[in-house]
């Protein structure tokens, strides 16, 4: 037993990659498009993630569309209060807003921390069921 | 200054940034449950500017403890009135989608050996 561990614990990398390789090659399907399958439909988990683009992006058009921001001003690294002039209430909405706009659930006082375009896109982009 | 008023000011300066953040966070989660309890977007509106307002009505007060008052009046209005059955985003905990997992690709399976392997 103990060879045996101590034999799977030298080939193992590289046995798994041949497996999934040779998978790959024998019947390619539907879910090898990633090893862990590509079209999980009905998963709480989604496997693929934004852009970082895409995500500065959507972030800006929620920021502009905020009623008391001048769209012209806002750039991906502006603060809510110190640069737009909004005060503490308006960021709490800007925050909300974004978590409608990306599907996510943030908790309170890390909500309470975002409170810049750079910082938002920055949690967005990092969080894994940002969609 | 002296040691003691300067004592004084940065008590005064943590209890106010305290009460901000209790504000805040008050704010957020009032916010939350107004689109709770209101059923159509359009009605949300309403509702959130109305929020505000009261917000916005106490946003000039000084007096430290009248703050501390007011806040927890605030607090135990919107624990009265906190809703039942709250959106959750699905994902999330209470969520809809929370822990479930659709079944494995063919192909992936689990084989009942019961412990016993290949070599033994």
């Amino acid at each position: 037993m103990a060879m045996r561990a101590a034999i799977l614990r030298h080939i193992r990398l590289p046995a798994r990659a041949q497996t999934l390789a040779a998978a790959a090659a024998a019947a390619p399907r539907s879910w090898d498009r990633s090893p862990l399958g590509g079209s999980r439909a009905m998963s709480s988990h989604g496997d693929d993630h934004l852009a970082k683009e895409e995500v500065a992006e959507r972030v800006l058009s929620v920021v502009k569309s905020f009623p008391k921001v001048d769209p012209a001003t806002v750039t991906p690294d502006v603060h809510f209060q110190n640069d737009l002039g909004l005060d503490s209430l308006d960021n709490v909405e800007i925050v909300m807003a974004l978590e409608e706009e990306f599907k996510l659930e943030i908790p309170d006082l890390e909500a309470d921390k975002i409170d810049s375009c750079h910082l938002a896109i920055e949690y967005i982009y990092n969080h894994p069921m940002a969609g | 200054m002296s040691a003691a008023s300067a004592v004084s000011t940065a008590g005064y300066l943590a209890r106010r940034a305290a009460q901000k953040e209790r504000v805040r966070i008050l704010y957020r989660r009032a916010l939350k449950d107004t689109l709770n309890w209101a059923v159509h977007r359009h009605l949300f509106y309403q509702d959130a500017s109305d929020l505000r307002e009261r917000f916005e009505a106490n946003k000039r007060v000084e007096d430290l403890d009248t703050i501390d008052r007011l806040i927890a009046d605030a607090e135990a209005s919107y624990n009265k009135w906190r809703h039942p059955d709250p959106y959750i985003v699905p994902w999330a905990p209470g969520g809809s989608k929370f822990t479930r997992n659709p079944t494995p690709p063919s192909g992936i399976e689990i084989i009942y050996d019961y412990g016993r392997e290949d070599n033994d």
